[in-house]
């Protein structure tokens, strides 16, 4: 709302001069006194006079009358027809877009000029023959934005669901459509605006829109070219004048563009100086040598506009070679951004702000880029979600594979071909000769994925963090994907670090499983242990809520807290039904359950031993 | 079982995509379907992405044209309705969808969305929209000032709530709840699917919940629909087919589902290779290309879904040798 102000007020200032011109006080613009031909400012005349010795400002501002009129005329009159048109388009498709759409392309074929001139010609030049040329060499854009968006918007599930109501199409189009396909729109009607008012000055100046002695300010320029070495500042108004509103108009389109949608922009956080050139100011820690990753007190930190916040706060977890460690929670609880801190691709506003991430005897937290790259892919090995927006889709998968393998070592090109063949009949991919020459798009998810893995092992990674990478597939798949996992670390001896939402599926892959909630560790063990007898309220809420038992499954009331609204106290507190009021006093800390066993939970004792009684 | 309440019978559908230049390729979405609810009945629909089951979902409530084959609502046959009856039809089935993102128009305010059902069909005075607009937001756990809000506003699971205040306000009798629960945590998949049980229960809605999740499906649904490849494999009460499946593809479908308890783990079968295309289905059988216990029988003729115990059906013909 507030930057709509600024444009909007400027805009509105413009309009009301010119709507006002008869009521202010200003001289005729086509009383000609010739006496005072091209004078400086004068009293009365404070732009001074034209050729004709006419005061420019009053020229300028009844100019602004002619043309913004036509401008505004023009565009509003195109916009109607053109979005009317490419909302019937796109929404009736087959022969209502062949009469509607296909129809207006036809203008297109015509140089706007020419058209120009041809109606000119026809109707003779004036005020309304230009509204009418430029609204019909509008229309076409018009209907081409609002096409366009129709089709999109039109597959939304939205605009199923109003379908589903029963509502008439009238309705569906100007009550679900029109708002959203609005904001394109709306730019297309800055720029036909902005657009109008050129051509319109363009053909004045040729003599083909408004009729002298009128004042509009095509009109004005080319009066003021012929006398330009004697009057510069003659050329200076009406240009002054027209480049203003012009970008006047841009401004408030885009504001208004920000305005209907209710949605607000995500603002981007600065990154301090500070950050870019010493990401390592952190507190020195030991390294673990028995472990292949070691993560302890892990902290990311991310500046927004409400103040510093914290997604992920002291978490520490290690995985040794072979060992499978799931990271499992609600979407919220900062187990992606875990991972990706200890990759090194945390996003750019986020930074690690304590804490130690030992991989072997290097500190994954304090490592140049230039040294991640190297270690990323190589050593350490990621496989996402979406294997489509991972994997380059102009790229064939074997090239992108060999290329993998040629990023790291010094192989020739015929070397890492074959090796990437290896490669894929290792992960199972049917067919492997064929499928390296295929295009991500030619494979399903499943081989997607499989190429995503082969592409994670081709250097033999000592850690594989695979982030949900079964969970955009289907069972089936999502079953052979984790026994391949499962096959391949029992061969290589690969850590695995497995993310995910579903505990099942811990429950089929992991050794040992971190449960993470709003940013922190709340209990950690091995996974027979922690299903079998868990200890954190939020631990057995979650088990609850699987569909496995014969019992009803629980759900877990509220949702996650946002990192900005965390509860001081236990983060869990607000929807844990064990909650007392100590909880929420301080932030309990994580205790040493049993060996190896931790827990974030001050009433897990009592909790144990009311369950076992 | 009572007359359903509706009723397809040799559902098809077949999308076409045209060419200039490329010879146009037909995808078999949904092939002979049969599927029937009784009032107040919760079907499950089974299958993996490629089956077909969302196609079936919105044929049945006919806001796509089928192909071949007809659907029956409260004994009406629906493509002979009248346009302006059908308007009048539509209040009494209804959609809920998986994506609690796109389901909601992102510029509208949830109470006026909500209030859309109201008055299309004019069902409540309009003074009276926004009162009735607060009963359905209570009813579906959320606060009735929230319908002040914009969609952005919401999480997902309240998104997903508002989606079924949305359904519910025209007081339907057939609900198809498309995935509903799949992009939701698990907490939050706990919340919606007892809401939509209790729902079902109170309102007395016949449910079509489509889905991949077997667990969910069994917990819900009276009785359940595999599908693969646009056909039905099997169909039965849900704890008898979730029990003992008589098709071998139910049954990899429950071996592959991951399970909490290793003792409830059964031996996993693993399917080779991937589903094939559903624009060049194989012969016979479609199951029978990652079917483990395909003969040459199998590729001949499509096997046809019959009786296979009681209140059961299957489509395989050595399902009682398997067995």
């Amino acid at each position: 709302m507030k930057r709509l102000w600024l444009p909007g007020g400027f805009v509105a200032a413009i309009l009301l001069i010119a709507l006002l011109a008869p009521l202010l006080d200003l001289p005729n613009p086509i009383r000609q006194d010739i006496a005072r031909r091209l004078s400086g400012p004068i009293p009365g005349s404070p732009l001074g006079r034209d050729e004709f010795g006419r005061d420019v400002l009053s020229r300028l501002i009844w100019g602004a009358r002619t043309s913004l009129g036509v401008a505004f005329a023009s565009a509003l009159i195109a916009g109607a027809i053109g979005t009317m048109i490419g909302l019937v388009g796109g929404w009736f498709r087959g022969i209502g877009e062949l009469l509607t759409v296909r129809l207006v392309d036809v203008i297109l074929c015509f140089p706007p000029i020419l058209l120009a001139l041809l109606v000119v010609t026809l109707l003779g030049p004036g005020a309304a023959t230009l509204i009418l040329v430029l609204s019909v060499l509008y229309v076409p854009g018009f209907a081409r934005v609002a096409y366009a968006e129709v089709l999109s918007a039109r597959s939304n599930d939205y605009v199923e669901a109003v379908r589903a109501l029963g509502a008439p199409t009238g309705r569906i189009l100007l009550r679900t459509v029109l708002p959203n396909i609005a904001g394109p729109v709306l730019v297309q009607f800055s720029l036909a605006v902005a657009a109008a008012v050129v051509v319109e000055s363009g053909l004045s100046f040729l003599g083909l829109g408004v009729v002298p002695p009128a004042p509009s300010w095509g009109l004005m320029i080319r009066g003021a070219r012929a006398t330009m070495e004697q009057a510069p500042l003659m050329l200076l108004w009406p240009c002054a004048a027209l480049t203003l509103t012009i970008l006047a108009m841009n401004l408030l389109c885009d504001a208004l563009r920000d305005w209907v949608d209710p949605r607000t922009p995500a603002r981007r956080p600065r990154l301090r100086l500070v950050d870019r050139l010493l990401p390592g100011l952190l507190p020195p820690a030991e390294p673990k040598p028995e472990t292949v990753l070691d993560v302890s007190g892990l902290t990311v930190e991310i500046e927004t506009p409400l103040g510093a916040i914290k997604p992920v706060e002291d978490v520490s977890l290690s995985v040794r070679a072979g060992e499978t460690v799931a990271l499992v929670g609600e979407s919220g609880s900062g187990k992606s951004l875990t991972a990706t801190a200890v990759m090194g691709l945390l996003p750019p506003a986020a930074r690690p702000a304590a804490g130690a991430a030992w991989f072997g005897d290097r500190d994954l937290l304090r490592l140049s880029e230039p040294e991640l790259r190297r270690l990323r892919g190589g050593a350490v090995a990621m496989v996402f979600q979406d294997p489509m927006s991972s994997l380059n889709p102009v790229h064939r998968a074997g090239d992108q594979v060999a290329e993998a393998i040629r990023a790291h070592q010094e192989v020739s090109v015929a070397d890492a071909k074959a090796r990437a063949l290896d490669l894929f009949r290792r992960v199972g991919i049917a067919d492997p000769e064929r499928r390296l020459n295929a295009y991500p798009h030619e494979l399903s998810g499943g081989m997607r994925q499989r190429v995503m893995i082969a592409m994670a092992l081709a250097n033999r990674p000592r850690l594989l963090i695979a982030d949900e990478p079964t969970t955009a597939l289907d069972v089936t798949v999502q079953a052979q994907i984790l026994d391949l996992l499962a096959e391949l670390k029992r061969e290589t001896g690969t850590a695995l670090i497995f993310i995910t939402h579903s505990l099942a599926v811990v429950a089929e892959i992991a050794d040992r499983v971190t449960v993470m909630y709003a940013g922190q560790v709340v209990e950690q063990g091995p996974v027979a242990q922690v299903f079998g007898t868990p200890l954190h309220p939020y631990t057995r809420a979650l088990l609850g809520a699987v569909h496995e038992s014969d019992a009803a499954p629980v759900g877990i009331p509220g949702v996650v807290p946002q990192p900005h609204a965390f509860p001081t106290g236990c983060r869990f507190a607000p929807r844990c039904a064990h909650a007392i009021a100590a909880c929420s006093a301080a932030p309990p800390p994580l205790e040493e359950a049993a060996e190896g066993r931790l827990v974030r939970c001050i009433r897990w004792t009592d909790l144990a031993g009311a369950k076992a009684a | 079982m009572s007359a359903p309440l509706i009723e397809a019978t040799g559902l098809s559908k077949t999308f076409t995509s045209r060419g200039v230049f490329k010879r146009g390729r037909a995808v078999q979405a949904v092939r002979q379907v049969d599927v029937a609810l009784a009032g107040g009945e919760a079907v499950g629909v089974v299958g993996e992405s490629g089956s077909g089951k969302s196609t079936l979902g919105r044929l049945m409530l006919g806001l796509l044209p089928a192909t071949e084959g007809t659907v029956r609502f409260d004994g009406r046959t629906l493509d002979k309705i009248p346009r302006a009856e059908w308007r009048t039809l539509r209040r009494r089935m209804q959609i809920v969808f998986q994506d609690p993102y796109g389901s909601l128009d992102p510029r509208r305010r949830v109470g006026a969305q909500i209030a859309d059902g109201l008055a299309i069909h004019g069902l409540v005075p309009a003074g009276e929209q926004g009162r009735r607009v607060g009963e359905l937001l209570t009813m579906v756990g959320l606060d009735p000032l929230q319908a002040k809000r914009f969609p952005h506003e919401f999480s997902g699971g309240q998104r997903q709530r508002v989606g079924i205040a949305r359904a519910l306000a025209t007081s339907p009798d057939f609900l198809v709840a498309d995935e509903p629960v799949s992009s939701l945590d698990v907490s939050i998949q706990a919340q919606i699917l007892q809401l939509l049980g209790e729902l079902r229960r109170d309102l007395k809605l016949a449910l079509l919940f489509i889905s991949h999740d077997l667990p969910v499906v069994r917990h819900l649904c009276d009785r359940v629909v595999v599908m693969y490849l646009g056909r039905v494999m099997e169909e039965g009460p849900a704890e008898r087919v979730f029990a003992e499946p008589a098709h071998p593809y139910t049954r990899a479908l429950i071996s592959a589902t991951p399970r909490l308890d290793p003792g409830k783990r059964t031996k996993r079968i693993l399917l080779p290779g991937d589903p094939p295309s559903p624009s060049d289905p194989p012969s016979g059988c479609v199951f029978r290309t990652r079917c483990a216990h395909a003969i040459e029988a199998c590729a001949g003729a499509v096997p046809a879904l019959r009786a296979f115990g009681e209140a059961r059906r299957v489509a395989c013909i050595r399902a009682e040798e398997i067995a």
